[in-house]
């Protein structure tokens, strides 16, 4: 299909392009990203700093690179956290059914209806004002959605001839489980976990612009757009620099997302 | 308003003449125009808490009531306490009796005339229990002194008697932050006692208080003002503007945008970066005063670390304090490493004198101590912006000393709440402002066991802040303030950075506008020039 | 009818109750006092007590809980701590700010996407349906706060065509009013129509496919028809519950646009409450938005039946 291709391949050299330079970044950058040069605060792009100096004098660029690895670092825990927290409660509630299901959809819809930047301040407050916060934080603030899509196939799944066939020649409940139902899931949780990547990167943004994700001064993409705020009439360049690298990864995760999807889901029309 | 259209034109064309110029001029109001009438709007950045003085206030609060209401003192604008519903304060030899004499003729809001009745009734409703005033703690005998009695023998004296003399006495009686003791009308109150509105003496009174929007004062023409010029919250003063209309914008930026396009008429604390645009434009007008507020660096002494005074002393000579203070502060402050702010008058050369930065000397200091590189954390919040900036550079200037300095940066209630209870290594904090040197070094001394709060624990110290506070001698004060920096330069429990300059943005079009270190803009004297 | 509501709210009490209480408890295990934020750094200790014993927060935490509780079910949120205003006012008078946006937004992209979807869905594949689903895409991968910050600077600050300052209500002066709301509804608009493209088109393509199509297409019906009384009820239930989906999402998760805007809205107020801790106006917020979220669920299963009359109420 020729749409397929031009998607998957946009989409992939944009998030290519991102993990390389993640990777890069936990390594080696232009300049310290923390590294503070007073007298060479806001300047705009030039040869020496490619993409400018933010009111401390450091390296926009250095920044946005650094700050890309700590985003895809804090999206790539939260999501392999809730997707794992996800599938077991999802398989539990979904296949033990009964009180154990009733009991854990209540802490689960509980959960869905708190609101996130509480969630994220009071997690970050006993954790620590840290990475490892707001990985938490936003895995509790996720996880739900992927035991509802787990519940709801495993719900779907238990129904199943091969299912009943092998409880009757008596394996055990979670030899069942794990043997038939779990590989099942993986199809539907895929796609959600290509989702939820570019979810999580938005809302640890957002978080961060609002004065809640990872604390300054370690640069993320959401920190240095809230912090070129009061700058937006004298260095364009520093409200322009994060949101855009935030827009091309999310333009790279859906692009790629959708031609998973595209492959995953049986129930999309190959033609 | 009359439309000036040629008469040659035809009515039809002359009416669809003025209905274009009426749109045009109302499309421009929509953002522009200042209502007719006079009312200069001035822009604050939350909503004050409440219309009773020195009860449930902030300085939001307290900077729109010292234009409605007045009490026995006031600052002047030196900062010391001057007459100001008195006309005259006799204080006996023991210092245990206070006489003020009133002035003539003084005014209520309700035309009622003030006698000393007045202040019996509002004195007696402040000393209550359970009144909530905020100096309550000090009159009351838990603090400074006890008030035994307040007592009207004349209608115009009223007498004090206290237990315990004291020379701040007549200076809390003038704090802004405690409504400056205003002298208020009983019918302040309801029928039911609770509070209604104050009936105060102030060349305002409030108009209309809409709830997070804005709160309208107008002037009270029935002021009486004393003679002389203006003077701090003394001295003459005139309500040159009608109306004083003070808008809350919570957002700087916003604030900012409104000076620009005509919305507001002043801005009160811009940041140090916005006073730098500002001061490139011929719109408006930065009017810039050093203020008594402290921006410090604690050090917590009880720290397994930093008890080590080598320690402490090593991080205050590998900071560049003079840069610091100039780098935050745009160059408006100048540095200050005494915790007495530079605008007191006991602001003297020995106060002035402070560190020099010597890495050298911090790095053997460090080796003598054994310091092998612990990180040492350090406490900032982004609410205020100066403590940020300036704990990212404490940490980066520290660092060249070989200082391991991480940075945990904190919400503010986070951050109020360690601090309460002396839980941190290190924290970048600010001092609102007192206005008296024993109370600067009050606040950050005491014991820290019954007050964790408390930054310097040490007992000499102690001894010479409480006879500072009891002595009304001004010179041998002024050797007890002298002592006491000395003292804290060797100690080391903090590294106080500089006092804040408070600036206030206005439009060219406001006239006779000054700051002062307190803080606490005054818009009376103040004209606002017709617009061109 | 009546008892089918009453029994969905029902089965949503339990889930209110417990996050309320987690709420609760939470707000008070995090480090923070409100009393001491209110009354300053130089606040006298035997002040603050007097001030907690005003608050009623020096009781155990469970009295708390039950107080508020029980003022709660009569309607009484309480007072906020920072400004002494009644919550349940102040909450609603936020709420018309977020609402008029949200709403107003919502029912545009609405309007632009149900369309743009099916005829995406229709066009499959061709021209038409890669451009409308590549706009799509790129408009849902841009953060909102970045796209409204943009716009701000483009239209307040270089063209001085809309203000970049606060807030006036629409009920008090219309015209300035809309100036004030044009710039967040264009944003979220942008972004909204995106997510809600695809969702249209995505349904209409799995309806497209089914049997009742292709046989209404071989009885020889005309297109239109078959687009408007076979493919677009069926395609939109899931849209619709997508729109009740973000619907209830915004309206509580629209604080990032309301910081940009320097709106005065819903979001703007749960933030400012968890920074202050004003924990009456912060409980008061999440009972509201919860109780939001139930509304909003409720009114779209109420208006499936609308679209399909195949979906019975039930």
């Amino acid at each position: 299909m020729k749409k397929l291709k031009t998607h998957t391949l946009v989409g992939g050299v944009l998030i290519g392009v991102l993990l390389v330079l993640a990777l890069v970044a936990a390594l080696w950058t232009p300049y310290n990203p923390l590294g503070i040069d007073l007298r060479g605060k806001l300047q705009p792009p030039s040869a020496a700093h490619w993409l400018g100096t933010d009111e401390f004098g450091r390296d926009v660029a250095s920044r946005a690179m650094r700050a890309a690895s700590t985003s895809c670092l804090i999206a790539l825990l939260t999501v392999a956290l809730a997707t794992a927290v996800g599938l077991v409660v999802g398989v539990l509630a979904g296949f033990v059914r009964g009180w154990t299901d009733r009991v854990l959809m209540a802490f689960n819809d509980t959960l869905l209806a708190f609101p996130g930047l509480l969630l994220a301040l009071g997690v970050m407050v006993i954790v620590g004002a840290n990475q490892w916060g707001i990985v938490l934080a936003l895995s509790m603030a996720y996880a739900p959605s992927v035991v509802r899509v787990v519940r709801g196939t495993v719900l779907s799944l238990r129904e199943r001839e091969y299912v009943e066939a092998s409880r009757m020649i008596g394996n055990g409940e979670i030899y069942t489980m794990w043997r038939h139902i779990l590989p099942n899931c993986v199809a539907p949780v895929a796609v959600l976990a290509t989702s939820m990547f570019g979810w999580v990167l938005l809302s640890e943004s957002a978080l961060s612009f609002l004065g809640l994700g990872v604390p300054p001064p370690a640069p993320t993409w959401g920190n240095m757009l809230s912090s070129a705020r009061p700058y937006m009439a004298s260095a364009v360049w520093l409200c322009l620099v994060p949101g855009l690298c935030i827009a091309l990864t999310l333009l790279g995760i859906n692009l790629l997302g959708e031609s998973l999807r595209d492959r995953l889901d049986p129930r999309t029309e190959k033609s | 308003m009359n439309l000036p259209t040629p008469p040659s034109l035809p009515p039809a064309a002359r009416t669809a003449a003025a209905l274009a110029l009426g749109l045009g001029l109302a499309a421009s109001a929509a953002f522009a125009q200042a209502p007719a009438g006079q009312t200069m709007r001035i822009q604050i950045n939350s909503d004050i808490r409440s219309t009773d003085p020195g009860g449930n206030r902030d300085d939001n609060t307290d900077n729109v009531l010292i234009h409605v209401v007045e009490g026995l003192v006031a600052l002047r604008e030196d900062t010391s306490v001057g007459p100001m519903l008195a006309s005259k304060v006799d204080t006996s030899a023991d210092g245990l009796t206070y006489t003020f004499t009133l002035r003539d003729g003084v005014k209520f809001q309700n035309g009622a005339v003030l006698t000393a009745d007045d202040v019996v009734w509002s004195w007696q409703r402040y000393l209550k229990p359970t009144s909530g005033w905020r100096c309550l703690p000090e009159f009351d005998g838990k603090g400074m002194t006890k008030v035994l009695a307040v007592e009207a023998p004349t209608p115009k004296t009223v007498v004090f008697k206290i237990e315990r003399p004291s020379a701040l006495f007549l200076t809390m009686m003038a704090r802004p932050d405690c409504g400056g003791a205003a002298i208020l009308h009983r019918s302040s109150l309801g029928a039911d006692g609770q509070w209604k509105e104050p009936v105060g003496t102030g060349p305002y009174k409030i108009k209309e208080w809409k709830r997070g929007q804005y709160i309208e004062l107008t002037r009270f023409d029935g002021y009486t003002s004393r003679p002389e010029a203006r003077d701090g919250l003394t001295g003459g003063k005139k309500a040159e503007i009608e109306n004083l209309r003070f808008v809350v914008i919570p957002d700087s930026a916003a604030a900012k945008a409104a000076l620009y396009s005509g919305g507001i008429d002043a801005f009160i604390s811009p940041s140090p970066a916005d006073v730098v645009e500002m001061r490139g434009r011929s719109d408006v007008r930065v009017d810039t005063t050093p203020v008594m507020t402290m921006v410090a660096l604690l050090l917590q002494t009880t720290d397994p670390l930093l008890k080590d005074v080598r320690i402490r002393r090593a991080l205050a000579l590998s900071l560049d304090t003079p840069e610091i203070a100039k780098s935050v502060t745009e160059g408006l402050s100048a540095v200050n490493n005494s915790v007495v702010p530079s605008s007191s008058p006991f602001y003297s050369p020995v106060q002035a004198g402070g560190y020099k930065r010597d890495i050298a000397g911090a790095k053997k200091l460090l080796a003598e101590a054994g310091y092998r590189g612990q990180p040492i954390k350090l406490v900032a919040n982004k609410r205020y912006e100066a403590l940020y900036s300036a704990a990212v550079l404490v940490q980066a200037m520290a660092s060249e000393a070989g200082i391991n300095i991480e940075l945990e940066v904190l919400d503010w209630a986070t951050q109020l709440d360690r601090y309460t209870k002396g839980q941190y290594q290190s924290m970048a904090f600010i001092y609102s402002a007192r206005i008296d040197p024993s109370l600067n070094y009050e606040m950050v001394s005491g014991d820290k066991a019954t007050q964790p709060r408390k930054v310097w624990d040490n007992a000499a110290a102690q001894t010479r802040l409480t006879e500072s506070m009891v002595s009304r001698d001004k010179a041998r004060r002024q050797v007890l303030f002298d002592e006491l920096h000395k003292q804290m330069l060797q100690d080391v429990p903090m590294v106080v950075l500089f006092n804040a300059s408070d600036a206030t943005a206005m439009r060219k079009s406001v006239t006779g506008f000054k700051g002062w270190a307190p803080a606490k803009p005054r818009f009376w004297n103040v004209r606002l020039d017709a617009r061109g | 009818m009546l008892a089918y509501l009453l029994r969905r709210i029902a089965m949503t009490v339990p889930t209110l109750l417990l996050v309320s209480i987690a709420v609760f408890t939470l707000m008070r295990l995090i480090p923070g006092d409100p009393v001491q934020l209110m009354l300053g750094e130089g606040a006298d200790p035997a002040q603050l007590e007097l001030a907690r014993q005003q608050m009623g927060l020096d009781q155990p935490l469970v009295t708390q809980y039950v107080v508020w509780l029980r003022h709660a079910l009569t309607g009484d949120l309480g007072v906020s701590t920072t400004n002494g205003l009644a919550v349940l006012p102040l909450i609603w008078e936020r709420f018309h700010v977020s609402a008029v946006i949200v709403l107003t937004a919502v029912a545009l992209a609405s309007l632009i996407a149900v369309p743009a979807g099916l005829v995406a869905a229709w066009r499959k594949d061709r021209p038409t349906d890669l451009a409308i689903i590549g706009a799509a895409t790129l408009m849902l991968s841009v953060p909102s706060f970045w796209l409204g910050l943009l716009l701000l600077m483009f239209f307040g600050q270089y063209l001085h065509w809309l203000p970049v300052v606060g807030y006036v209500p629409m009920s008090e002066d219309f015209s300035q009013g809309l100036m004030y709301v044009i710039l967040p509804i264009v944003t979220l608009v942008l972004v909204e129509t995106g997510v809600l493209t695809r969702m249209s088109r995505a349904s209409t393509i799995e309806v497209l496919r089914l049997e009742y199509v292709t046989h209404a297409r071989a009885k020889g019906v005309p297109e239109s028809q078959v687009l408007r009384r076979h493919v677009l009820p069926n395609a939109f239930n899931p849209t619709l519950t997508m729109i009740g989906l973000i619907l209830g999402h915004l309206l509580s998760g629209i604080a990032v646009l309301e910081t940009v805007f320097t709106l005065p809205g819903l979001g703007r107020l749960m933030i400012d409450s968890i920074f202050a801790r004003d924990y009456p106006v912060l409980q008061g917020c999440l009972l509201f938005t919860a109780c939001i979220y139930v509304v909003i669920n409720l009114i779209v299963d109420m208006c499936y039946p609308l679209f399909d009359p195949r979906v019975s109420v039930q």
